[in-house]
């Protein structure tokens, strides 16, 4: 049996894929923003081991993008049906 | 806490130390020296030969490699001073003796391999080695040459003498041409790529001789080296916690010999500053005079007074005062910052929030199980202060993980893999059930979401069972989602609370009610709003209250201290809230992960290698397949003790710590003068 192509399924396909687009781009913003921070807390940590839980909450604080990211994805995939 | 002087004559400076350090209560201020009319106290007893003392059985210590543990035996004092003279004495030489030899073995051996690995190159040369040096009239150049020189060099010095032997690549040479002609020489060879090999002096014979015997010696050392460091093992074995009883019991004379430096001091009387906790102010008292014999002045500054040194920039040393269960997490506390006297300690609450927060992560009933037991063996093994208090937090939140676990019907992933697995029908899709293969999930009815929209349950229409909820299933996702964003509101909103009380306890009324507050009103609301949307739309009465709030929860922040620029912080708030969807987010991957690996395992590698059926694996198949369920459960159980770790770290420092904690940068920890005894017994 062939699959029938619909625009509904093209639609839905869409929504995926900017679901993907979404987690993963924002993915690769947290990753950028957290190299740098991370650089430095490995340098400052080597020098004072005390500073390991700040440095720790820095390095942190880019992931919630990737959050953000997902949020976007699963209101895509979940809450937002265009066929309800 | 309070602050306490202790004066008295320096006659009986002895005792008072002894005994301030049995009671192991007073927090010693350092004297800072800026009074003129006293100086730093000068060192009592036989402090100098404690130091080396110190020094000698450290050396030991490395040399066995003997480091801090938890004690197997106990010692007394009479004991440890009666073997002290043997371990620091023949033992100790004994000990240094063998591991010098060791490191001068190793530097021997060293030294031959290296002249034998330089000699190589050179050990298709018919020449003896004691021929290659050593010459008053001639030049000799001993290496190699990547192209052949024979001819240049003869143009340059007639009389010459050219010996070379080796592949073409890398030709080993020796020239020997008359002292004058040095130069040139050298100009040519080194034309003709020319490295030279410094040989080794001393040796004699064959190259390739001299070569074999270097290494056969480097081995002959090699295998002297053993039994040396078998007998490092045997008294390592023997004496280890003798050794660390005898470095307790030096590094207590020592601290208590050195302590005066610490203390104010004239030529006939000495002053000790210091924290107590108020209640054992009587008790340490009457203890001092006692010791002394009366002739010291025990004294507890009234709160004004001690009110002057906070504000003169001492702080008042914390002590965290936890119960038993709760005491491992004040390492999560502690990585952050020791809270201030007059702040709260948030490690109760993490006691409360970090290991749930780990279970609804993981959640999965073979993962918990597994990490339990391997906590239970680590404990026994890694007896250190920190890997205790860690393996503690992780044990206590993987029983949160295998409770969830339940909840979530997972066992190495969603259950419907042990339904497929245990059934006769191996139709059943994994996220299915027996009963109807071809349901992806545990059906909540239709109606389950009803009035709340999609978030909620109603429990009058309610059909299907809700447990075990399988979280990749599609209801399951926003109900978790819900579940994520009521833990944020609690988890803040206590951060919040906190905030407030905390300001207060500093009488910063400012901050308290227009700084902390709206942040409160403003993220509760924030998710009241968000309900009442799903619940009706933008009409609904509680996203026209919340709104309200809204409104004033930011005119309350423009009215606060840090005026219009307060409102900039409010993208962080909502931000903050969000973030606790990686609670629902990270356990998707997890059992996402799993799922994967189950799929792959009984849908994907076994029917492919036993012929495309569900029935009938061959045993290959079967054992392929378990090698990549072990594989892929393996790396996901890595992960799953990573992540659900940190990412509930973040939450607190970042989402709950932000709004109440170490605003006024860390406290200083409690430390009485004294030590534990671990390995001395009373």
């Amino acid at each position: 049996m062939v699959a029938e192509i619909t625009d509904g399924g093209i639609l839905y396909g869409l929504i995926a894929v900017g679901a993907g687009l979404a987690t993963g781009l924002a993915g690769i913003g947290a990753g950028v923003g957290e190299q740098g921070i991370g650089a430095a807390v490995v340098g400052v940590v080597a020098e004072e081991p005390g500073f390991l839980g700040k440095g720790l909450f820095l390095m942190l604080l880019p992931e919630t993008l990737i959050i953000f990211g997902l949020a976007v994805s699963l209101i895509l995939m979940f809450a937002w049906t265009p066929f309800a | 806490m309070s602050r306490v002087v202790v004066a008295g004559s320096n006659k009986v400076i002895e005792p008072v130390i002894e005994k301030l350090h049995e009671l192991n209560l007073l927090h010693v201020v350092n004297y800072s020296g800026d009074d003129e009319s006293f100086g730093m106290g000068k060192p009592v007893g036989k402090s100098s030969e404690y130091a080396e003392q110190l020094i000698k059985l450290r050396s030991i210590e490395r040399y066995l490699e003997i480091t801090d543990k938890m004690p197997d035996k106990q010692f007394s004092t009479d004991q440890v001073i009666s073997q002290m003279g043997g371990v620091l004495g023949s033992i100790g030489d004994e000990v240094i003796a063998t591991a010098e030899r060791i490191s001068e073995i190793d530097n021997e051996v060293k030294i031959k391999q290296d002249q034998a690995k330089s000699l190589k190159p050179l050990a298709a040369l018919p020449l003896n080695l004691e021929l290659l040096y050593g010459y008053d009239s001639l030049a000799a150049f001993v290496g190699t040459v990547s192209s052949p020189v024979e001819a240049d060099v003869s143009k340059v010095s007639y009389v010459n003498e050219v010996f070379s032997a080796g592949s073409a690549a890398a030709t080993a040479v020796a020239v020997f041409v008359p002292g004058e002609k040095a130069g040139e020489v050298s100009a040519i060879l080194s034309e003709h790529g020319f490295s030279e090999i410094s040989v080794p002096r001393g040796l004699t014979g064959s190259i390739a001789g001299a070569i074999s015997a270097l290494e056969s010696d480097a081995k002959r050392l090699e295998g002297e080296k053993a039994p040396l460091q078998k007998k490092l093992k045997d008294i390592r074995a023997q004496h280890e916690d003798l050794i660390l009883a005898i470095d307790e019991y030096i590094s207590i004379q020592s601290q208590k010999a050195e302590s005066p430096l610490r203390f104010a001091s004239t030529e006939s009387a000495f002053v000790i500053d210091g924290w107590l906790p108020t209640d054992q102010f009587d008790m340490v008292k009457k203890e001092l005079e006692g010791a002394a014999g009366g002739r010291v002045q025990v004294e507890m500054l009234d709160s004004s007074e001690a009110e002057k040194f906070v504000e003169g920039g001492e702080d008042i040393p914390t002590k965290m005062n936890n119960p038993k269960v709760v005491r491992p997490f004040e390492l999560i506390t502690r990585l952050f910052a020791i809270p201030e006297y007059k702040e709260f300690d948030p490690t109760p609450l993490i006691f409360v929030f970090f290991p749930v927060m780990f279970g609804l992560i993981l959640g999965d009933v073979g993962y918990g199980i597994i990490i339990f037991v391997v906590m239970l063996l680590l404990r026994r093994k890694f007896r250190t202060p920190g890997w205790q208090s860690l393996i503690s937090i992780v044990l206590i939140s993987s029983i949160w993980a295998i409770i969830f676990g339940i909840l979530f019907g997972e066992f190495f992933g969603p259950l419907g893999l042990w339904a497929y697995i245990f059934s006769s029908s191996h139709h059943v899709g994994l996220l299915g059930t027996v009963a109807n293969p071809y349901a992806i999930g545990t059906s909540f009815g239709p109606e389950f979401y009803g009035p709340l929209g999609r978030i909620g349950p109603e429990i009058a229409g309610f059909a299907g069972p809700v447990f075990p909820m399988f979280r990749l299933e599609t209801a399951s996702v926003l109900l978790l989602i819900g579940i994520s964003l009521f833990i944020g509101v609690l988890h803040t909103g206590v951060g919040s609370i906190l905030g407030v009380k905390n300001e207060l306890a500093y009488g910063k009324k400012d901050h308290a009610y227009f700084e902390r507050l709206p942040v409160l009103l403003f993220q509760v609301f924030f998710v009241v709003g968000l309900l009442g949307m799903i619940l009706g739309g933008l009409t609904h009465p509680l996203v026209i209250l919340s709104g309200f709030v809204l409104v004033v929860s930011i005119g309350m922040m423009v009215k606060g201290p840090e005026g219009i620029m307060g409102v900039t912080h409010v993208p962080f708030f909502v931000s903050n809230l969000i973030s606790y969807l990686r609670l629902l987010a990270i356990g998707l991957a997890s059992v996402g992960v799993a799922f994967a690996a189950n799929q792959l395992a009984f849908y994907v590698a076994m029917p492919m290698l036993s012929g495309g059926g569900h029935d009938g694996f061959t045993t290959i198949a079967i054992v392929v397949g378990i090698v990549v369920l072990i594989t892929v459960h393996f790396i996901n159980l890595l992960l799953g003790i990573l992540s659900p770790f940190m990412h509930p770290l973040r939450l607190h420092y970042v989402e709950m710590f932000t709004k109440f904690y170490s605003g006024h940068g860390g406290g200083v920890e409690y430390s009485p003068f004294g030590r534990v005894r671990r390995f001395l017994r009373d």
